[in-house]
């Protein structure tokens, strides 16, 4: 009779895929993953509202917990252990430069250069902005319905950001991501779109619509939003604003099996660094990739379980019919 | 990945015309920039001298980046026995011409994608790039000296490729 069971050796993985989710800062709510309702989950298509980063490279976690002991008796013998300190680090290397992996691997606020006004004096974070676009009734999350002599001024390939005015707001701003904390009142009308992760790549421009190349994160544009064109991005050594997000890491093994690590909540805690990787072993001078690093702190989060502070879930998939 | 190929060959080829415009050679009836691609080409029984020939050889993908990346490795062999009127001693300072004229056509080190399969050719989204090459030794045949040179060419699998 053939055997309908085998006995799983260690899991053989390849690379790490990395998915990253915003953590809502105002509430301070984290992103769930549920690995038994969606461990199965189609890597490219990843449930709301994880986002996929790709394949990484040289994810390492480091746990930094620490333990004492309880002493007792003489001479003194451990009678038990207390967790003193609950903490750790994770981290990793993308393969890829876009607006998430570059804000994830900065220790500060990402923003986006928006399109300079004619003649606008420069600015290292960009000068004062062409004026914003309103888009009409009928948008869309892939689509941005536009008054004709708006959408003449877009082009198929370039990038846009979309988000509200600012009008002297402090605290959070930026939707449906928090990309930056104002402790106090600006002047820049455009402040909230420099830093709006709301941004998307125009694949067509007809004369009354953009046509974007995937859906913005934020959605369908709701009221009050305005759209301004992005000539590409910056960021600063230094500031006050650190970017928080829940992670999810997944090492798919050879057999099926899948192991998970979920950081409800990870902080970047290093600044903006980059390391280059030789594309050609033999030919070390030559074409190099320039890989991001992401460093990041896992901050706690209160199980509802059984109250419990945790940093990271650890969850195994078996594969098919493998020894438990 | 044809394509990136294609690209290669044709960014070398137009800016051999440009370099040196008297560098040609007659190929099924049509005078041409003197470059070519062995694979296209009926078998040849000895490599044509004072051309530069492209062959393929390594092929090596990396698929787990957000576009799958292809690295081609291209050889290009030349040779020269130099010229009737030096009576060949020239043929020293014929290959130093060749070797200049190909360092001069690998540069810049990048060329945009095109798909040479439709007329007229149609830009892709991405361009193919090189490495620096790396070069064999001076091969001696009696009175003829060849180098062979390899490059690293780069790029992107696009959609539809």
């Amino acid at each position: 009779m053939a055997a309908n069971w085998f006995s799983s050796p260690a899991p053989v993985a390849r690379r790490v895929r990395a998915y990253f989710a915003p953590v809502n800062r105002v509430t301070q709510t984290p992103a769930l993953f549920d690995p038994a309702e969606q461990g199965g989950f189609n890597l490219d298509a990843p449930p709301s509202p994880w986002i996929s980063l790709g394949w990484i490279q040289g994810f390492t976690r480091k746990p930094s917990s620490k333990t004492s002991l309880v002493l007792t008796g003489i001479p003194a013998a451990p009678l038990e252990q207390v967790r003193e300190t609950l903490q750790a680090q994770v981290s990793l290397q993308f393969l890829s430069w876009t607006k998430l992996t570059m804000a994830l691997a900065t220790g500060s606020q990402h923003m986006n250069l928006l399109a300079p006004a004619g003649g606008a004096a420069a600015a290292a974070d960009g000068a004062q902005a062409s004026a914003a676009v309103t888009p009409q009734s009928g948008s869309t999350a892939t689509s941005i319905v536009l008054a004709a002599s708006d959408a003449a001024k877009f082009t198929a390939g370039s990038i846009v950001a979309l988000d509200v005015d600012y009008t002297g707001q402090t605290g959070y701003v930026g939707a449906p991501i928090s990309g930056a904390y104002v402790r106090q009142a600006l002047t820049d009308v455009d402040y909230i779109r420099r830093v709006t992760f709301n941004v998307g790549l125009v694949s067509q421009v007809s004369s009354t619509a953009l046509t974007l190349a995937g859906p913005l994160p934020g959605g369908a544009p709701a009221a009050g939003v305005k759209l301004q064109a992005v000539t590409g991005f910056v960021d600063r050594e230094g500031g006050s604003f650190y970017q928080e997000w829940s992670a999810l890491f997944v090492m798919q093994g050879s057999q099926g099996e899948r192991i998970f690590f979920h950081y409800p909540r990870l902080q970047t805690m290093t600044g903006a660094e980059e390391t280059t990787l030789s594309l050609d072993g033999k030919h070390q001078g030559g074409q190099t990739r320039v890989l991001l690093k992401g460093q990041f702190l896992a901050l706690p989060v209160t199980d509802p379980l059984d109250g419990e502070h945790v940093v990271c879930y650890r969850s195994f998939l078996p594969a098919p019919n493998a020894l438990v | 990945m044809q394509n990136a190929k294609d690209s290669f060959y044709m960014a070398l080829r137009t800016r051999l015309a440009t370099i040196n415009p008297e560098r040609t050679t007659l190929l099924r009836g049509a005078v041409r920039p003197g470059i070519l691609v062995e694979e296209a080409e009926a078998p040849f029984s000895q490599l044509p001298n004072d051309v530069f020939v492209l062959r393929w050889l390594g092929l090596a993908v990396d698929m787990d980046l957000g576009s799958t990346m292809a690295a081609e490795e291209c050889e290009i062999v030349y040779q020269t026995c130099g010229t009737q009127s030096f009576g060949g001693l020239d043929r020293g300072r014929s290959l130093s011409e060749m070797d200049e004229e190909f360092v001069a056509m690998l540069r810049p080190f990048y060329t945009p994608k095109l798909n040479y399969a439709v007329t007229p050719p149609a830009a892709m989204l991405t361009h193919v790039f090189w490495d620096e090459p790396g070069f064999g030794p001076i091969v001696v045949q009696r009175d003829r000296l060849s180098r062979t040179a390899r490059v690293m060419v780069y790029s992107y699998q696009e959609q539809g490729e």
